[in-house]
């Protein structure tokens, strides 16, 4: 289980996530997942929290080739501390050998991982639950048509912030969330950097403890482009800052990517429909300029 | 949202209706269908699936063929079959050989662009109000007015230029739809019962306890563009492809890409990243077009497709 990927040759040729899934076409959180997965193997049990990627398994139907479990969207961390006190007790009583034990993964969204199940999460982090906690943020509640949720970013255009200005809210900083928990691992990744996403997955899979991961997930449907631009525009929320790769161990956090030469955020919102108001019918200047602010403040910091 | 456009089109032309899409836990991309039943004046007490339609309007004529669409099922003599298409009528009447009347909507390049594909449903509902003779311009684009108000007037515009079009492209077939017979309740003949003997789950739904068992799901069927390996160009990186498929669609063996055209969504992110541009993307009719040719000539076509369908 713990062959060295260093370089892209080294990433995973077998590909273990079975195709046929119900997900949008160009999907960037199916993208993540299916690298993820590859990585972790199949030795893996799956919790899952109401979103998308519940209807990967819709009976009699399933992409895995291991056990899957549905949860409420609150809940998913709590599911897995059942099934992980569950797999302890079998092997404690010689019922599952112990080279038959299986990694504990939950999966939810944003709408769960930001939002609605935080305290079960927080909780679990608290306990050391020894499991790896996969949030696939396609930045809004993408299952029930795009409203936002607490990881929207600010001015995005979502089936409940419409107008001129979009969301007025501001995307949650769940990265310093978790890591404020000092569990084993937090890192972000996304599905258009398959190097830097399959290290760190590696990573986490040989450690013990929570180990936390956020994957921004590009989304067609959600965000309003053509199915095509999803690894084009993944690739330019990292060069652009919008999207930092950074890990969390031992107290500290490191980015693993520096944009250098930062190309203006506007760069990225241009690709999508959910900014279009931010350009037509005229550009919205002060936003604009807020947004990349943002961004500039976020990297003055970093360094 | 055709389905949808002609409901409240026949609905404001008088009519009683039902209108109702049908799709299942996809996602965008998937196959949709959705049906309209009308009445004259009477209430319609049916419910479900249209059995036997009169009109069948076809968006993408890439589903036609694939008995698992179930497209043409139900097709009775007489019914007209509406097929947005780049092939003629002739063409498509000797492929399926029904006895069926067909009426081409030249209207393919919409479902190509995929920046043009948010107006097909508007543009089939055009074309599907001509042939059903019952509904003025006008009120066809009143309907369009009335079901996308909430998108804005920019849209609207949009929607109605392309349903206007399609009205006028088939106007020499307007009114080809007959009207049926009214149905009676006590006509109604119910589904055959069919016993089931309960057998032993592994031999009942082995399916379900096989791992990956999505793979048969064949999403191939969602694709309107088809990625090809041009494998004289392919410089055998095969991490960048196989691993930003999002669909696991791009297998490997012996360090290259193979595309399972089964699955394929033809999202076309693959066509976007390969380094020295050796994937690239045709309409799916086009493709396919090409296949038919092959296999009609006995020619190989090896452009990839033969060895990735294996
Ligand atoms: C407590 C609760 N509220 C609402 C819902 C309805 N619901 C199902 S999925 C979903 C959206 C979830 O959003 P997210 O977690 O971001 O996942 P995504 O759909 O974007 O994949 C909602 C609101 C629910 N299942 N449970
Ligand atoms: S809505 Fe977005 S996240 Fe959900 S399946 Fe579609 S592309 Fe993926
Ligand atoms: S990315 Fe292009 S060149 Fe590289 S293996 Fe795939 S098809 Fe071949
Ligand atoms: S078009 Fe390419 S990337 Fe998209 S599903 Fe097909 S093979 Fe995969
Ligand atoms: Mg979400």
């Amino acid at each position: 289980m713990s062959e060295i990927i260093s370089r892209m040759k080294d990433l995973p040729s077998a590909h273990l996530l079975g195709a046929g899934t119900p997900m949008c076409s160009g999907c960037g959180g199916l993208e993540a997942l299916h690298q993820i997965y590859d990585v972790l193997g199949e030795n893996t049990v799956f919790v899952n929290a109401a979103g998308c990627m519940t209807l990967l398994s819709v009976y009699p139907f399933t992409p895995f080739r291991g056990s899957w479990l549905y949860t409420a969207m609150a809940s998913a961390p709590a599911g897995a501390q059942g099934v992980r006190d569950a797999l302890d007790l079998l092997i404690q009583q010689g019922r599952l050998p112990p080279e038959e034990d299986l990694q504990v993964v939950v999966l939810t969204g944003d709408g769960s991982a930001y939002g609605m199940g935080m305290s079960a999460t927080s909780g679990a982090m608290d306990r050391g639950l020894d499991f790896i906690y996969i949030c696939y943020d396609n930045e809004g509640y993408g299952n029930t048509g795009q409203q936002y949720s607490s990881a929207t970013p600010h001015g995005a255009a979502t089936a409940t912030s419409g107008g001129t200005g979009g969301f007025p809210g501001y995307k949650k900083d769940l990265f310093s969330i978790w890591a404020a928990h000092q569990p084993s691992y937090v890192a972000t990744v996304i599905a258009s950097e398959p190097l830097d996403l399959a290290k760190k997955i590696a990573k986490a899979r040989d450690m013990s403890g929570p180990r936390m991961i956020i994957a921004l997930s590009p989304c067609p449907t959600g965000w309003d482009y053509d199915p095509r631009e999803s690894v084009a525009i993944g690739k330019l929320a990292v060069k652009t800052g919008v999207w930092p790769l950074k890990e969390y161990e031992n107290g500290t956090v490191t980015h693993t990517r520096i944009p250098r030469e930062r190309p203006a955020v506007e760069e990225y919102l241009k690709t999508q429909g959910r900014f279009s108001h931010l350009f037509r019918p005229q550009r919205n200047e002060a936003l604009l300029t807020e947004i990349q602010q943002r961004v500039d403040r976020y990297w003055a910091q970093a360094q | 949202m055709a389905s949808r456009v002609l409901g409240t089109a026949l609905f404001r032309s008088g009519f009683t209706v039902q209108d109702a899409p049908k799709y299942g836990a996809e996602r965008r991309g998937a196959p949709i269908f959705s049906t309209v039943r009308a009445a004259r004046g009477t209430a319609i007490n049916e419910r479900g699936v249209i059995h036997n339609p009169d009109l069948v309007v076809v968006a993408d004529d890439t589903l036609l063929t694939v008995p698992a669409a179930g497209i043409l099922q139900g097709l009775e003599q007489g019914a007209v079959v509406l097929v947005n298409s780049r092939e003629s009528a002739e063409t498509w009447q000797h492929r399926l050989n029904l006895d069926v009347q067909l009426v081409i909507l030249p209207a393919a390049a919409e479902v190509e662009d995929r920046a043009e594909l948010p107006h097909i449903g508007a543009t089939c509902a055009g074309a599907a109000a001509s042939l059903l003779g019952v509904i003025a311009p006008d009120v066809l684009a009143a309907a369009i007015g009335e079901e996308l108000a909430g998108l804005g007037e920019l849209v609207v515009e949009q929607n109605r230029r392309n349903a206007l079009a399609a009205y006028r492209a088939v106007q020499d077939k307007k009114g080809l739809v007959r009207e049926g017979k009214a149905v009676a309740a006590g006509d109604y003949t119910p589904p055959a019962w069919v016993e089931l003997s309960v057998d032993d789950v592994g031999i009942a739904a082995p399916d379900v306890r096989a791992v990956a068992n999505s793979v048969q799901v064949r999403t191939g069927l969602w694709r309107t563009l088809r990625p090809t390996i041009d494998y004289d160009h392919c410089v055998n990186c095969w991490w960048v492809c196989s691993s930003l498929c999002p669909d696991s669609a791009i297998r490997v063996e012996n360090n290259t890409p193979i595309i399972d055209y089964d699955h394929c969504k033809g999202c076309m992110i693959c066509v976007g990243v390969c380094p020295p541009h050796a994937i690239q993307g045709e309409p799916e009719y086009l493709a396919q077009q090409r296949e038919a040719q092959s296999a009609d000539t006995g020619a190989g076509d090896n452009n990839g497709t033969d060895t990735a369908d294996g």
